[in-house]
C-alpha cells in the first residue's frame, strides 16, 4: 500500500456507512437478535454505545499509532515475531470477511436473480471486478463510495416513498413494552459484535488527509451507518410485519417486490439489486485489498497488488468449496459463529491484550516508534 | 502496443461472457401462467393453470372465438411437484412470476392453507402480491378457465375485478403478503377474496347475446380461523368488514329513503298533483357515493369490561335519489345523513356480529389495538382472544356528511316550482 495515497474523512465516512449499510440492506442479520419484536430496532439504536465501547481499544491504538496500520502497529506493540504471527492473523481475519461477503452475494444472487447460474461464474465475475478495484488502489476504492454511495442512499430512501402504501408504521407499537433492558442490551450487544469495519479503519489510517480527525470519522460512520441500516429496517418491518421480516432471508427485496405505483411503476426490485451488488463488490473490494495489503505488510514488502490476484483465487476455491456444501443466508452456522469468534478476537481480544501491552511498555515503544 | 493488446483481448473476453443471463429463459421456452388454481383431492395437490398462449400473428383472440389461453392440470404431493409435472404434459416450464391471482379450491382451504403455501413464500418466481381467492362452494378447476369479461386472461379478469373493489367494497383484494401478515398476528385472523360461479339471472335476448350462463363473481370474503376457512361474508357484511378496516376509501352506499316531513321537503312529481301525495314508498333509495371515509377503532377497558369503539366519518355525495324529496334543504340532506349513517352502523354491526356470534374470531384487528394499549393484559388474554372477541360489547359511532348532490338537485320526476 502506498501511504502516499490520501483519503478524505467524507469518503471514508461514506465508505464505512455503505460497507455496514450493505449488511442491512442485504439480509438483515440484526433482525433475528433479542427482543425479537416490534422493539428490535431500539436494540439497533443501543448498539451505538456498545460499538464505541468494543472498538475503544483499537481506536485509542489507531490514534497513537496514526502513521501505522493495524498490522504494523502489532508488531511494534508485541515485537517483529509475535506481531507477525498477528499481522498473519489479521490476514486471515480479511480473508475471512471477504469470503463471507462473496458467498453472501453469492447466495443472494442464485435466489433472487440468477437460479440457473453456476456458483462459479457468479462468483469469479465478482472476484474480477473486485480484483480490478482492488488493483487501483486504495484512492479508486474511497472516490468510488463517494459515486455508489448516493446511488445506494437513493435507492433506499426512493423505494420506501414508492412502497408508501404498503407500510404501516403501527406494527411497531406498543413501544418498550414487551422487551426488558436485558433483552435489549443482549440485542444490543449482539449487534455491535457483527462490526467489523472499525478494521478497515484501523488499516486506512495511515492514508487519511486528517488523521486527527479518526475518532469523528469512527463515530460519524458509526452513527449514520446505524441510522440508515435501521431505516432499512423499520420499512421492512412496517412492510411485512414483524414475523414475516423473521422469515424473510431477504426483507428489503421482498418490499421491494410490494412496489406498484398506479400498475405504472413496479416489479423494479431489479434496480434495488443492482445497488446491493454495487454495495457488495464495493464492500469486497475493500476486504480483498486490506487482504492483501496486510500479507505485505507481514512480508515487509510495499506493493501489495502482486498478492491480489493469489489471494482471489483463494477466495474463490474457497467460497466455491463453502458455498457449494452450505447455504450461508439461510442457516447460520457455521458462518454466523465463525464470524463472531473472527470479530471477538481480532476486535476485542488482540486489541484489548495490545492496549494492556502498549501501556506497560508505552515509555520503551514510544522510543522505538521515535527512532 | 502490448498493453492495447491486452486490452483488445480482454474486451474480446468479456463480449463471450456479456451476451446475456446464465440460463436466460426464452419466451418461447416458457409458459406464462395468468391464474393457478390449487385444489386437493385425498392427499393429492391438483394445480390447475392457465397459461398464456403468445402467438401475436392471431391477435389478442381468434377469429373462431377460441382463447389464446391453455389449461394445464396436474397433480402431485406438494405444489412444486404438481407444477413441475407439467413439463411432462406440456411443452413449455410454467413460469409464475406473472402470476396474478391464485384460486384455491375451498376443501383445500378447509383443510388449511399454510403448509401448502411454503412454496409460494419460498420460491422466488412467486409474486408476494398475487391475489388469493378462495372459490366457494367448488373446486379451483371447477372456477378455472371460465370468464365473462372483455379480458381473455382469467387473471387479469379476476386482478382487474378485484381492483375495482373500490367502486363497491363489497370484496377483499388480499395478496399474499398481507395474508401472512395477518396470518402471523395473535390480535387478528385472515380473510381473504372469495370468487364465485353464479347463474345468469338474464332475460332471454341478453343470454343469446352473452353465451356463458354464469358469471363468476368475487363478492364478499372468506374468513380463516388462523389457516383453516370456517366461513364467509355476504357483500355487505364484507363492507362492514371493509369499513373496520378502514379500507373503504371510495364505493356506494344505498339505503331507503327516510320518511322526511312531507308537506315541507316533498316536491310534486311530474304528472302527478298535491292530493297525489301521500306518504313516502319506502322501496324508494337513495344513493350516497363515498369521496372519502376514515374510520378509528378504539378498544377501551370500563369497569373492568372490553368494549370495542369504531368510529366512522365518512363524506359522501349524493349519487341517486329516487324519492322526490327536495336535497336542496339543508333539513333534508341532514336527514339524509343520518339515514346513511344509520346503514352504514348496520352493515358494521352485521359483520361484527357474524365474527364475534358465528365464527368466533376476531377479523378486525381489535385483538392488536387491545395489545397496543394494554400490552401487560394482553399477555394474560393472548390465547383466548377470540373467545374474550366473541362477547365483547361494542359501539359503532357513524357521522355521513353529504358534501355534494352532483350536477342536479332536485330529483329528474319532480318540479320545482316556484
Amino acid at each position: 500500500m502506498n501511504k502516499s495515497e490520501k483519503v478524505s474523512s467524507y469518503q471514508i465516512i461514506l465508505l464505512l456507512i455503505i460497507y455496514r449499510l450493505v449488511v442491512a440492506f442485504s439480509f438483515m442479520p440484526a433482525v433475528n437478535v433479542s427482543p425479537g419484536n416490534q422493539d428490535i430496532w431500539i436494540a439497533v439504536v443501543l448498539s451505538i454505545p456498545y460499538t464505541i465501547l468494543f472498538c475503544l481499544p483499537i481506536l485509542f491504538l489507531s490514534n497513537k499509532f496514526n502513521d501505522y496500520t493495524l498490522v504494523e502497529y502489532m508488531e511494534i506493540i508485541f515485537g517483529k515475531f509475535l506481531g507477525k504471527v498477528i499481522g498473519l492473523f489479521y490476514t486471515f481475519v480479511f480473508l475471512i470477511f471477504t469470503i463471507a461477503y462473496v458467498s453472501i452475494l453469492a447466495e443472494i444472487l442464485d435466489s433472487t436473480m440468477y437460479p440457473s447460474m453456476p456458483t462459479i461464474v457468479t462468483i469469479s465475475i465478482m472476484l474480477i471486478t473486485c480484483s480490478y478495484i482492488s488493483f487501483k488502489g486504495l484512492e479508486p476504492i474511497a472516490r468510488g463510495a463517494e459515486v455508489f454511495a448516493p446511488f445506494i442512499l437513493t435507492v433506499i430512501f426512493i423505494f420506501p416513498m414508492l412502497g408508501f402504501n404498503n407500510l404501516d408504521f403501527k406494527v411497531l407499537l406498543p413501544i418498550l413494552k414487551d422487551s426488558t433492558f436485558i433483552d435489549l442490551n443482549k440485542g444490543a450487544i449482539e449487534i455491535a459484535l457483527k462490526f467489523a469495519d472499525v478494521l478497515i479503519l484501523a488499516m486506512v489510517t495511515p492514508n487519511l488527509e486528517k488523521k486527527e480527525k479518526l475518532n469523528s470519522i469512527f463515530i460519524k460512520s458509526v452513527f449514520f451507518g446505524v441510522l440508515a441500516s435501521n431505516f432499512v429496517f423499520i420499512i421492512s418491518l412496517a412492510a411485512l410485519g414483524i414475523e414475516q421480516t423473521k422469515h424473510s432471508n431477504f426483507p428489503f427485496f421482498t418490499f421491494a417486490r410490494l412496489i406498484n405505483v398506479y400498475d405504472f411503476i413496479q416489479r423494479i426490485e431489479s434496480i434495488y439489486v443492482i445497488s446491493w451488488v454495487t454495495g457488495n463488490i464495493g464492500k469486497t473490494s475493500g476486504y480483498l485489498y486490506f487482504s492483501t495489503v496486510s500479507f505485505a505488510q507481514i512480508l515487509n514488502k510495499k506493493n501489495n497488488s502482486k498478492y491480489i490476484i493469489p489471494l482471489a483465487l483463494v477466495t474463490l476455491i474457497i467460497s466455491l468449496i463453502f458455498k457449494d456444501r452450505n447455504s450461508v443466508i439461510g442457516v447460520n452456522e457455521p458462518l454466523q459463529r465463525i464470524l463472531l469468534i473472527t470479530i471477538l478476537i481480532s476486535i476485542i481480544i488482540i486489541p484489548f491484550i495490545a492496549l494492556i501491552v502498549y501501556l506497560l511498555r508505552r515509555k520503551k515503544i514510544n522510543v522505538d516508534v521515535k527512532e | 502496443m502490448k498493453k492495447k493488446f491486452i486490452l483488445l483481448i480482454s474486451i474480446l473476453l468479456l463480449i463471450t461472457i456479456l451476451t446475456g443471463c446464465w440460463g436466460a429463459q426464452e419466451l418461447n421456452t416458457l409458459g406464462i401462467v395468468s391464474a393457478t388454481g390449487i385444489d386437493i383431492e385425498g392427499d393429492e395437490i391438483i394445480t390447475t393453470f392457465e397459461i398464456i398462449k403468445l402467438n401475436p400473428s392471431l391477435g389478442s383472440s381468434r377469429s373462431d372465438g377460441s382463447k389464446n389461453v391453455r389449461y394445464i392440470q396436474t397433480r402431485g404431493k406438494t405444489i412444486f411437484e404438481a407444477l413441475r409435472n407439467t413439463t411432462l404434459v406440456f411443452d413449455r416450464r410454467i413460469y409464475l412470476s406473472h402470476n396474478q391471482v391464485y384460486i384455491l379450491g375451498e376443501e383445500l382451504a378447509k383443510k388449511g392453507l399454510t403448509p401448502y403455501f411454503d412454496f409460494l413464500q419460498r420460491d422466488h418466481e412467486c409474486r408476494e402480491t398475487a391475489y388469493l381467492l378462495v372459490s366457494k362452494g367448488s373446486k379451483a378447476y371447477e372456477i378455472m378457465g371460465f370468464s365473462s369479461g372483455v379480458e381473455d386472461l382469467q387473471g387479469n379478469y379476476i386482478r382487474d375485478m378485484l381492483k375495482n373493489n373500490k367502486f363497491t367494497s363489497k370484496s377483499v383484494p388480499i395478496n399474499i403478503t398481507e395474508y401472512f401478515k395477518n396470518y402471523y398476528d395473535a390480535g387478528i385472523q385472515p380473510v381473504v377474496g372469495v370468487i364465485q360461479k353464479k347463474e345468469k339471472k338474464y332475460e332471454k335476448n341478453m343470454e343469446m347475446k352473452n353465451k356463458d350462463k354464469s358469471i363468476l363473481s368475487v363478492e364478499g370474503a372468506a374468513v380463516f380461523n388462523r389457516e383453516k376457512l370456517v366461513g364467509y361474508l355476504n357483500g355487505e357484511e364484507t363492507r362492514g368488514y371493509n369499513y373496520v378496516r378502514n379500507k373503504v376509501k371510495d364505493g356506494i352506499i344505498e339505503f331507503p329513503t327516510p320518511s322526511i316531513d312531507i308537506s315541507k321537503n316533498t316536491l310534486l312529481k311530474i304528472g302527478s298533483n298535491v292530493n297525489n301525495i301521500s306518504n313516502l314508498d319506502i322501496k324508494e333509495f337513495t344513493v350516497v357515493e363515498i369521496i372519502k371515509s376514515i374510520t378509528k377503532n378504539k378498544v377501551e377497558i370500563e369497569d373492568g369490561k372490553i368494549i370495542l369503539k369504531i368510529n366512522v366519518k365518512t363524506k359522501g355525495m349524493l349519487g341517486e335519489e329516487q324519492s322526490n324529496i327536495d336535497v336542496s334543504k339543508d333539513e333534508v340532506i341532514k336527514t339524509l345523513e343520518e339515514a346513511c349513517s344509520k346503514e352504514i352502523k348496520k352493515q358494521i354491526e352485521k359483520a361484527l356480529l357474524k365474527a364475534q356470534k358465528e365464527y368466533k374470531i376476531d377479523i378486525f384487528g381489535f385483538g392488536n389495538l387491545f395489545y397496543r394499549k394494554y400490552p401487560k393484559d394482553w399477555k394474560k388474554i393472548k390465547d383466548n382472544w377470540n373467545d374474550i372477541f366473541s362477547e365483547v360489547e361494542f359501539r359503532v359511532d357513524v357521522k355521513t356528511d353529504i358534501i355534494r348532490t352532483g350536477i342536479t338537485n332536485i330529483p329528474s320526476d319532480s318540479l320545482k316550482g316556484e
